[in-house]
């Protein structure tokens, strides 16, 4: 297995192999034991049958084998059949050809077979090539760390060049990387050889190489190849640079876009309350307007509502900022999340007059370990997120289930839904939806929820309800992991 | 006449109390620090105190403690809703009820007249008391419904009367598993959670539209029903 295709390359044209040398006598020995009985029939068959015997050498053992097998089997010939029989000679005309023959066949094939073998190895080598280059390159650009790829790239090299070590040392988009990997077991110190990493004019970094103690320099077909896989490293990481640039550069203009957004949203919905109160109270205010009692009513609700809307944004605002700041630890309590949802649902029946409440508890809930206020506000949340999308007449459902080793909240209603690539962004705060950009709300109501659940190691998300509409849901895992549920 | 004490730092609260107050015939008496507070109910010895849980000088929970040392005066909290741990500290420290700022005057007042309404000392809680079909004889330590007897375990009469007895008062977790079960008791949720269940089960009292007794996550229970 250690032995190298570049190795078996050398050893087919510069000499015999062991295996070239044992072929070499055993065929033509074989032909000869063959041919004993075909004696009678005179020298036709076991003419035959030495070439057979060349041929098989020459393919399986090379050139040298070939011409080995050659020489044995026209020295055989005269032996087994020249007159007196069994004496070793090579004088006639007819035994020169035999050999000359023999030999040619040897040489013809053996080149034949050497040519052939050859034309394999730079396909194997080329495939290598490519294999390295494609390895490198879905590697680096399939956003894996660059080091970890390139310790395995290091790994790699070891084997195909008979490396004690290899070093990768990479100066990549300002952060320096250096990998390196050895032959186990190996003592290293042999020769040793240094190849750029580079693209264009820009040098990437190096690749060093050690081969082991007292063995030779690599050789010049090594180093083509060694320097091949260099540069297509260079390459695949001049890539992986460009890509993450480009990378950085989107997520940049993706941030910058979600503060515009974000910034806009809030002056808006901070800006709008406000606009109506102080336009209510300027005009209640204004001595020279007599309001009729209606009149009066109709700007004070106003001004009410607006005051309300206020609040819960400033409210959430302030909820997100502390989220942000890290200071949303739960201050946890047993608690049963079917009573945190009837209160919820009773504080909040006179604002979900317009549509059908569904909510199922069960009996069989077991106590999760929550902040009461905090899941108080998650499913207030939920539900006016339900409420808002609702039309008249729908229903939203409510209920609670407790799963192995968790409880389960589930929140469905039946408004336009949330479009599958929504999904996941709705938990980001600030964001609203593709689909309804003109409904009210300030898209923090789930980025809320989703910090809380998650600062309870649970966890949220969305679903379509199966008749249409959304399902927000969510779980909270049981204290100690294992509800002893009667399912 | 009664006179109400108002502590808070920021002067448009205290002038908005102020006017909104006497309109409704209240006695208005305002400071802006906790020291002015605790000293102001000593010397005024006000009928009803307002305070703000973030005052500049001690904190809010402090008042009351110092304030309920002397005195027994109800005291109904003015919190911003991010103080909701202060919110139940104040609660357990003696507080009667607390008011998320920023607050309607209507629900201000109903709260202010139910805390004075506990602390009258002239009219002794009547031995019987009728809520709509639900009548508990506090004497005989009876619960009719409808005319009909409802047996209730000794610890689920209990909490009723702990309950009844402190009507519209938010009672903490705390204060009720010690109420009912005793001083060692103040963190077992989970039995209070049952019996209130218990409870409002045999009261007929739906928790997703109560009537009785309201739920207040993460900070205890209330009695919400008018006596008739």
């Amino acid at each position: 297995m250690n032995r190298t295709p570049t190795e078996t390359e050398r050893r087919r044209w510069r000499g015999l192999t062991p295996r070239g040398g044992f072929v070499a006598v055993v065929a033509p020995a074989v032909a000869a034991v063959a041919s004993i009985p075909l004696s009678r029939s005179g020298p036709a068959s076991a003419i035959a049958l030495f070439l057979l015997a060349i041929v098989i050498a020459a393919v399986s053992g090379g050139l040298y084998a070939g011409l080995v097998a050659a020489l044995l089997s026209s020295m055989a010939l005269p032996f087994l059949y020249g007159a007196p029989r069994f004496r070793l000679r090579l004088d006639g005309t007819e035994e020169i050809v035999t050999a000359i023959v023999f030999l040619a066949v040897a040489l013809v094939v053996g080149l034949l077979v050497g040519s052939a073998s050859e034309e394999r190895m730079r396909a194997t080598r080329r495939e290598r090539e490519a294999r390295l280059l494609g390895y490198l390159s879905t590697k680096l650009l399939s956003g894996e760390v660059p080091d970890r790829v390139l310790d395995d790239f290091a790994s790699v090299l070891l084997e195909p060049f008979g490396l004690a070590t290899c070093e990768i040392t990479v100066e990549l988009a300002g952060t320096h990387l250096h990998a390196r990997s050895s032959q186990p077991g190996v003592e290293g110190g042999g020769p040793d050889v240094v190849v750029p990493l580079v693209v264009g004019t820009v040098a990437f970094g190096t690749v060093r190489v050690e081969r082991p103690a007292g063995r030779r320099a690599l050789t010049s077909d090594e180093m083509i190849l060694l320097e091949a896989a260099a540069k297509q490293a260079a390459a695949a990481l001049d890539r992986a640079r460009l890509d993450a640039r480009a990378r950085m550069a989107q997520l940049d203009a993706e941030t910058n876009q979600l503060r515009a957004a974000m910034f806009s949203s809030v002056t808006h919905d901070l800006r709008t309350p406000l606009a109506s109160i102080k336009a209510g109270v300027t005009s209640l205010l204004d001595p020279s307007v007599d309001y009729e009692p209606a009149q009066e009513q109709e700007l004070l609700t106003t001004i009410l509502e607006e005051t309300d809307r206020l609040n819960r944004l400033v409210g959430n605002i302030l909820d997100l900022a502390r989220i942000r700041a890290g200071a949303l630890a739960p201050s946890r309590d047993d608690a049963s999340l079917d009573e945190i949802v009837e209160a919820v649902v009773a504080r909040m029946r006179p604002r979900l007059d317009q549509v059908t409440l569904d909510v199922r508890l069960r009996d069989d809930l077991p106590d999760v370990p929550v902040d009461g206020v905090q899941m108080d506000q998650v499913l207030t949340n939920l539900l006016e997120n339900a409420a808002r999308y609702s039309p008249a007449g729908s229903t939203i459902g409510v209920s609670v289930v407790p799963l192995h080793d968790r409880v389960q909240v589930r929140v469905t209603d039946e408004g336009p839904g949330i479009v599958e690539e929504d999904r996941e962004r709705v938990f980001e705060a600030f964001y609203r939806g593709t689909r309804s950009p003109e409904t009210p709300g300030s898209g923090l109501g789930l980025a809320i929820a989703n910090a809380i659940v998650t600062a309870h190691g649970g966890r949220i998300w969305v679903e379509g309800a199966p008749q249409g509409g959304t399902a927000v849901v969510f779980e909270i895992p049981v204290a100690g992991g294992i509800v002893e549920a009667n399912v | 006449m009664t006179l109400v004490l108002v502590v808070d730092d920021e002067p448009q609260i205290r002038r908005a109390l102020r006017t909104s107050l006497e309109a409704h015939g209240y006695d208005v008496a305002t400071v802006g620090t906790g020291e002015e507070g605790v000293v102001g109910v000593a010397e005024q010895t006000p009928d009803l105190v307002l305070l703000d849980l973030g005052l500049p000088d001690i904190d809010g929970t402090e008042v009351i403690r110092r304030v309920r040392a002397f005195n027994d005066v109800p005291v109904i909290v003015l919190s911003v809703r991010e103080d909701q741990r202060d919110k139940v500290a104040a609660l357990d420290a003696g507080a009667d009820d607390y008011v998320t700022k920023p607050f309607g005057m209507e629900e201000l007042l109903a709260r202010a007249r139910a805390a004075m309404r506990r602390k009258q000392p002239e009219e002794p809680a009547p031995p019987v008391q009728r809520f709509g079909e639900l009548e508990v004889d506090l004497a005989r330590r009876l619960v009719t419904l409808e005319g009909e007897q409802v047996h209730l375990t000794p610890t689920e009469y209990g909490l009723l009367e702990a309950l009844v007895t402190n009507p519209g008062k938010l009672l903490t977790h705390q204060w009720l598993l010690r109420k009912v079960w005793g001083q060692g008791y103040g963190t077992e949720t989970t039995y209070l959670r049952t019996y209130v269940r218990a409870l409002r089960k045999k009261l007929g009292d739906d928790a997703q539209a109560p009537g009785l007794i309201v739920t207040e996550p993460g900070v205890g229970y209330r009695w919400v029903a008018d006596a008739t």
